[in-house]
C-alpha cells in the first residue's frame, strides 16, 4: 500500500476527484492547505493598502492506494491537475505498512 | 436462597420485564409509561438485593438507607439511563460496617448490565455543597426513599436538603444557570439542531430538568419547606411541558431502545424511522421525517423558550455584577416598554392591538438586547388572531422590519417573533422553512434557524477580535443599504422548502412574492434578487483559479457594482458562517476576501468602456419596456455614458436623470437633493463644463457637508450626472427644512457665477477648528495608464479631512484635466478617491501627470 499526497490548485478538485474515480478510487481525503513552491506569493493593492498573499491557497488530497494502481493513481492526479504553469503542485508517495478499518478491524489492502 | 440463586432469579425478571416493557413501548410508543415501569422493574430489583445483601426486613438496618437520586429518584428511567442510588448513613462508623454488603449490592446490580452509579455519604456529608460535584447536591432535590432507615431518610429530605437549599440558594441556582448555560454553548444555543440530542440539547429533556429545579429552589427558599408538585411551575407552563415531557419521554426510550444504549442523538436513520412508527405522535398528521421533525423541534422550542426565561427570572440567579448589568439595562425603559431584569413588559397591554406596537416592541428588542418576559410573550399571542385578520403589510412594514434588521440583536428579535408565530404570519412565505430539516453532511442547523445564525454572524462582526472578521466589518460598515442584504439572508434558501430541484430558483420566485407584499420598489427588488440569484457564485468561484485575471473578469462582470460586490461577499461569509461553526475556516475567509479585492480592483480600474445606448443589454432592455416611447430620447441620453453608469443605477434612476437632462433647455442646472438612511445624496444635472466638479465640491464644503461617496458621468452630448453622498456635520439641513432651498440655490449661485465660492469657502473654513486626526494617513497618488483605453486613472489616498475633494478637483481643473470619471469612497479617515482623466480627449502624457502629481502633492500638503 502506498499514501499518495497530492498538492494541488483548488480549481482543479472537481477533475481531480472525477478521475480518480474513474480508476475506482473512491475515498480520499482532502485538506485546505497553504504554501508555496517557485510559485511565490501574489500582491494587490487594495484601498492604499499592499495586500500580500504570501502563501497561496492550495488543496491537499491524501489517498492510500494498493500498490498495483500507484502509478494509474498518480497518472490520473497528473492528467487532470495539470495546466502546464508554475503552481500546478506537487505529489508525494509513501509506503504504508497497514491499515485498519475502525468498524470492524479489518486490515490490509481489504480495509482501504 | 444463595446469592447466585438470587442474581439469577433477578436476571430472569429483569430479561423478562424489560422484553414486555418493551413490547409495550412498540405497541403504544407510551415513552412515560415505559419509564415509569422500567424505574419499577429497578426498585424491585434493588429492594431484592437490599434485602439479600443488607437486611431481610426492608426497613433495616438503623443508620443505613438505600436512596434513589436523580433520573432514579424522579421516576424517569430510560431503558439506558444511569441508575443513581445513594447508601445514606447516619456517621462515619457506618460507611465501613456496610462496605463489603455495599459492594456485593453493587456487583450484582452491575451484573445485570445496570449501569449503576452508587455514592455513599454520611448525613452531615449531604449537608453542603461540594464544588468539584455539584451535580451530587442537584440531583439530591429528586432524592426518594427506597429501603432501609426511614427516619434517616426522613432526616435528609425534610432537615437537610431544604437548609442546604435555603443556606446555598444563590450558589445553587447560579451552578445550575453556569452549567445550562455551557451547555447550550455547546450545542450553538438553538434548538433547531439537524440532528438534536434529545436529552442534552437545548429544549431537551435537560431543559425540563433545570426548569423544574430552579422552581424547586426558589420554592424551597420561599417556604423553607419542600413545595406542593403541583405548585411548582404556573399552570400555563405546566400544560405546555406535559405534552412536550410526553413527547420528548417516547422519542429517548425509542432512542435507547434503538440504538440499544444511551444514545440521545436524533440521528437522520431515527428520524424516518421515529416518522414511520409516529413515536410521540400517534394521534397526529405525520407524512415523512420532515413533518415529525417539525413537531419535535416545536415541543423542544416550548421546552427551551420556558428554560430560558426561568434562567433569567429568578433572582437567586444573579450574581452582583449581573444585577448591576440588569439595573444598568432598565435605564432604557420608555412610554411604551419598560424594562425590568433584562426582560421586557408592556407599559400599556391594551396598545399591543396596534400593530404598529407590535412592531416598535420588537424593534427595542433588537435594539437592546432584551428579553421578553412570559406576560409580554402571552400578550402577544393573544392578540395574534386579530392580527391574522388584516396582518400590516406593504412598505410600512418593510420600513420596521428594515428597522429591525439593522438592529445588533435583530437575529434575537426575529427568533423571538418566529417563536411566536409572529414572523410568519407577516411573512407567510417563511412558512416552508419552518423547523424544516434539510440534510446534507455540512449544515448542522434548520433552515430558518441557519438564516437566523446568518444574520447574527453579521451583526457579531463588530465585537470581533479576528483579524478576518474585522475586515468584514469594515465592508458592511460601508454599505449603503443594509437591510437589504439582511433581507436578503432571511430570504436566500426559503426555496428549500419547495419540492423544486433547484432551491435558488424557488427561492427568487418566493422572494419575488415576500417583496410584493412588503412593496419594495423596483431597485431595492433588484438587489434583493441579485444576491439571492448569486448566493452561491463566489463559493463557485472559489473552485476556480482566483489569481487568474480572466476568473476575476468573469466573476467581477457579474457583480457590476462595487456595491452589490460587498454585499454578496458578506452574504457568502455570513451563509458559510451559518452552515455549522467549522464551515468558515480561516482557509476560506481569506479565499474570499482575496476574491472580494480582485474584483474590487477590476470593477474600479475598469468601467470607462463606454455604452451604446442601441447594445443588448438586459439593464437597457429593462429601461425601454419602462418608457416605450422614449426610443430616440432615451438613445440620445444613454449613448456614450461609461458602462458603470447603468451598472450604478437602477432603471428608475436612469429615467429620473433622463428626466432632468429633457429640462435643461428651460434650467440648465437640474438639482435633487433627497435624505438616505445613513447621508444625504445629491444629484446634479447639467451640462459640462470646467471646474464642475470642483464648484460643487466646493459648495458641499462651504456648507460643513462631508462627502462620503460620490459618482460623476458624462455622456456623448455632454451631459453630466454627478451625485454627492454627504453626511451633515452640523445637521444644518436636518434641523432647518428651509435650508434645503438655500442650500441649492447656493449650488446653482456658484455655478452660475453669482456667488464667489471662494468668499464662501473662506468664511467655512475660518469657522472651522482643525480637527486631530486619530490615525496619520500618507498621502499617496498613483497613476495607472493601463487600465482603461481611453482615460488615464488617478488614485489618491489622503487623509480625509474638509474641503479635501474640492481641492482635489479645483488641482484637476487648473492643470487641464477633464474628469471623465469620478468615484469617491471613503473608509473612515482615509479618503481614496479615484478619477479617469483626459486632457484634450484623450490620456495624460507622462510629463502632464507629472506635473498633475506635483501640483496635487503641493495642494495636499500645504497644511
Amino acid at each position: 500500500m502506498t499514501k499518495i499526497e497530492a498538492i494541488i490548485q483548488t480549481s482543479k478538485l472537481d477533475a481531480v476527484k472525477d478521475a480518480l474515480h474513474e480508476i475506482g478510487v473512491e475515498g480520499m481525503t482532502v485538506l485546505e492547505v497553504r504554501g508555496h513552491g517557485r510559485q511565490k506569493g501574489h500582491t494587490e493593492f487594495y484601498r492604499g493598502r499592499e495586500y500580500t498573499v504570501e502563501l497561496i491557497p492550495k488543496l491537499k488530497l491524501e489517498i492510500v492506494v494498493p500498490d498495483g494502481i500507484v502509478e494509474k493513481a498518480v497518472q490520473a492526479i497528473v492528467a487532470s491537475a495539470r495546466t502546464g504553469q508554475i503552481g500546478d503542485g506537487k505529489i508525494f508517495l509513501t509506503k504504508m505498512s497497514d491499515a485498519i478499518r475502525i468498524r470492524n478491524d479489518e486490515r490490509g489492502e481489504g480495509a482501504l | 436462597m444463595t446469592t447466585a440463586s438470587l442474581s439469577g432469579e433477578l436476571r430472569d425478571l429483569y430479561t423478562e420485564e424489560s422484553a414486555r416493557i418493551q413490547q409495550q413501548f412498540a405497541a403504544s410508543g407510551d415513552g412515560r409509561s415505559a419509564v415509569q415501569q422500567r424505574t419499577r422493574l429497578i426498585e424491585t430489583i434493588a429492594l431484592r438485593l437490599w434485602q439479600k445483601s443488607l437486611s431481610p426486613d426492608p426497613s433495616g438496618p438503623a443508620g443505613f438507607a438505600l436512596v434513589a437520586l436523580g433520573g432514579f429518584g424522579r421516576g424517569w428511567l430510560f431503558p439506558h439511563s444511569d441508575v443513581d442510588i445513594l447508601f445514606l448513613h447516619a456517621g462515619s462508623d457506618s460507611d465501613a460496617a456496610y462496605r463489603d454488603a455495599i459492594r456485593v449490592f453493587s456487583q450484582n446490580m452491575w451484573d445485570l448490565h445496570l449501569k449503576v452509579s452508587p455514592a455513599t455519604r454520611a448525613l452531615a456529608e449531604c449537608d453542603h455543597i461540594d464544588a468539584a460535584n455539584v451535580e451530587f447536591t442537584i440531583s439530591l432535590l429528586d432524592c426518594r426513599y427506597l429501603a432501609g432507615d426511614r427516619t434517616l431518610f426522613d432526616r435528609l429530605h425534610d432537615k437537610v436538603i431544604p437548609k442546604l437549599v435555603m443556606r446555598e440558594a444563590q450558589t445553587l441556582v447560579q451552578s445550575l444557570a453556569d452549567l445550562a448555560r455551557a451547555r447550550h454553548a455547546k450545542y450553538g444555543n438553538t434548538v433547531f439542531h439537524l440532528e438534536p440530542n434529545v436529552k442534552d440539547g437545548p429544549g431537551g429533556l435537560r431543559d425540563y430538568n433545570v426548569a423544574c429545579w430552579l422552581s424547586l429552589i426558589s420554592a424551597i427558599d420561599k417556604l423553607h419547606d419542600w413545595p406542593d408538585d403541583k405548585a411548582l411551575l404556573s399552570v400555563s407552563t405546566r400544560k405546555q411541558f406535559e405534552s412536550a415531557l410526553d413527547f420528548l419521554m417516547s422519542v429517548r426510550c425509542f432512542l435507547h431502545l434503538r440504538q440499544g444504549r444511551d444514545d440521545n442523538l436524533l440521528l437522520w436513520e431515527s428520524q424516518d424511522e421515529a416518522a414511520a412508527r409516529k413515536i410521540g405522535a400517534q394521534d397526529l398528521d405525520v407524512t415523512d421525517a420532515a413533518s415529525w421533525m417539525r413537531l419535535y423541534f416545536g415541543q423542544a422550542r416550548s421546552v427551551h423558550r420556558v428554560c430560558a426565561q426561568l434562567l433569567e427570572e429568578i433572582p437567586a440567579a444573579w450574581s452582583s455584577l449581573y444585577r448591576q448589568f440588569q439595573n444598568w439595562r432598565s435605564r432604557v425603559s420608555n412610554a411604551d416598554f419598560s424594562v425590568v431584569d433584562g426582560l421586557i413588559y408592556l407599559q400599556q397591554p391594551h396598545a399591543l392591538h396596534d400593530p404598529e406596537m407590535l412592531l416598535r416592541l420588537f424593534h427595542f428588542m433588537a435594539t437592546h438586547g432584551l428579553r421578553l418576559s412570559t406576560t409580554t410573550e402571552y400578550r402577544i399571542e393573544q392578540v395574534l388572531p386579530s392580527l391574522a385578520a388584516t396582518p400590516p403589510r406593504g412598505a410600512e412594514l418593510w420600513l420596521y422590519l428594515g428597522e429591525i434588521f439593522v438592529q445588533p440583536h435583530a437575529a434575537d428579535a426575529l427568533r423571538s417573533m418566529h417563536a411566536l408565530k409572529l414572523l410568519t404570519l407577516l411573512l407567510p412565505e417563511l412558512m416552508a422553512i419552518d423547523a424544516l430539516v434539510v440534510r446534507d453532511f455540512y449544515h448542522r442547523f434548520t433552515v430558518d434557524e441557519h438564516s437566523f445564525v446568518a444574520i447574527e454572524s453579521l451583526h457579531r462582526l463588530q465585537q470581533s477580535q479576528s483579524e478576518w472578521d474585522r475586515r468584514y466589518a469594515e465592508l458592511l460598515s460601508e454599505l449603503e443599504r443594509p437591510e437589504l442584504l439582511y433581507l436578503s439572508l432571511l430570504l436566500h434558501d426559503v426555496g428549500k422548502g419547495t419540492p423544486k430541484v433547484n432551491h435558488v430558483d424557488a427561492s427568487l420566485e418566493i422572494a419575488q412574492r415576500c417583496m410584493d407584499r412588503l412593496d419594495l420598489d423596483p431597485s431595492e427588488r433588484e438587489t434583493v434578487l441579485f444576491l439571492i440569484a448569486n448566493h452561491l457564485e463566489i463559493s463557485f468561484t472559489l473552485r476556480r483559479d482566483i489569481f487568474d485575471p480572466e476568473t476575476i473578469r468573469v466573476f467581477a462582470e457579474k457583480m457590476e457594482t462595487p456595491e452589490r460586490l460587498k454585499m454578496l461577499t458578506l452574504l457568502t461569509y455570513a451563509d458559510i458562517k451559518a452552515v455549522n461553526p467549522d464551515a468558515l475556516t480561516p482557509w476560506k475567509a481569506e479565499n474570499v476576501f482575496q476574491l472580494y479585492i480582485a474584483a474590487f480592483n477590476y470593477l474600479n480600474h475598469s468601467v470607462d468602456e463606454r455604452l451604446r445606448a442601441d447594445a443588448e443589454d438586459t439593464h437597457l432592455a429593462q429601461i425601454r419596456t419602462l418608457v416605450p416611447t422614449a426610443g430616440k430620447k432615451l438613445k440620445t441620453f444613454l449613448e456614450g455614458f461609461p458602462k458603470r453608469y447603468l451598472a450604478t443605477y437602477s432603471a428608475t434612476d436612469v429615467l429620473a436623470h433622463m428626466e432632468m437632462a429633457g429640462r435643461l433647455g428651460s434650467d440648465p442646472i437640474q438639482l435633487l437633493l433627497e435624505r438616505g438612511r445613513h447621508w444625504f445624496e445629491l444629484t446634479l444635472v447639467t451640462h459640462d463644463r470646467p471646474a464642475l466638479f470642483a464648484a460643487v465640491t466646493g459648495v458641499l464644503a462651504a456648507w460643513g457637508m462631508n462627502i462620503v461617496k460620490a459618482n460623476a458621468f458624462s455622456n456623448q452630448a455632454g451631459t453630466v450626472v454627478d451625485a454627492f453622498y454627504f453626511t451633515d456635520r452640523f445637521r444644518t439641513l436636518e434641523l432647518n427644512l428651509q435650508e434645503w432651498e438655500r442650500f441649492k440655490r447656493s449650488i446653482i449661485g456658484v455655478l452660475t457665477g453669482e456667488i464667489d465660492l471662494d468668499r464662501l469657502l473662506r468664511d467655512r473654513l475660518r469657522a472651522e477648528k482643525p480637527g486631530s486626526a486619530k490615525i496619520k494617513v500618507d498621502t499617496k497618488i498613483e497613476f495607472d495608464d493601463s487600465c482603461s483605453s481611453r482615460s488615464t486613472l488617478v488614485q489618491v489616498i489622503a487623509q480625509d479631512c474638509p474641503g479635501l475633494l474640492h481641492r482635489i478637483g479645483s488641482c484637476l481643473s487648473e492643470e487641464k484635466c477633464n474628469i471623465e470619471i469620478a468615484l469617491i469612497d471613503t473608509e473612515g479617515q482615509v479618503a481614496i478617491d479615484v478619477f479617469y482623466l483626459t486632457s484634450n480627449g484623450e490620456k495624460l502624457r507622462p510629463e502632464h501627470q507629472k506635473r498633475v502629481e506635483n501640483a496635487l502633492r503641493e495642494s495636499l500638503l500645504s497644511d
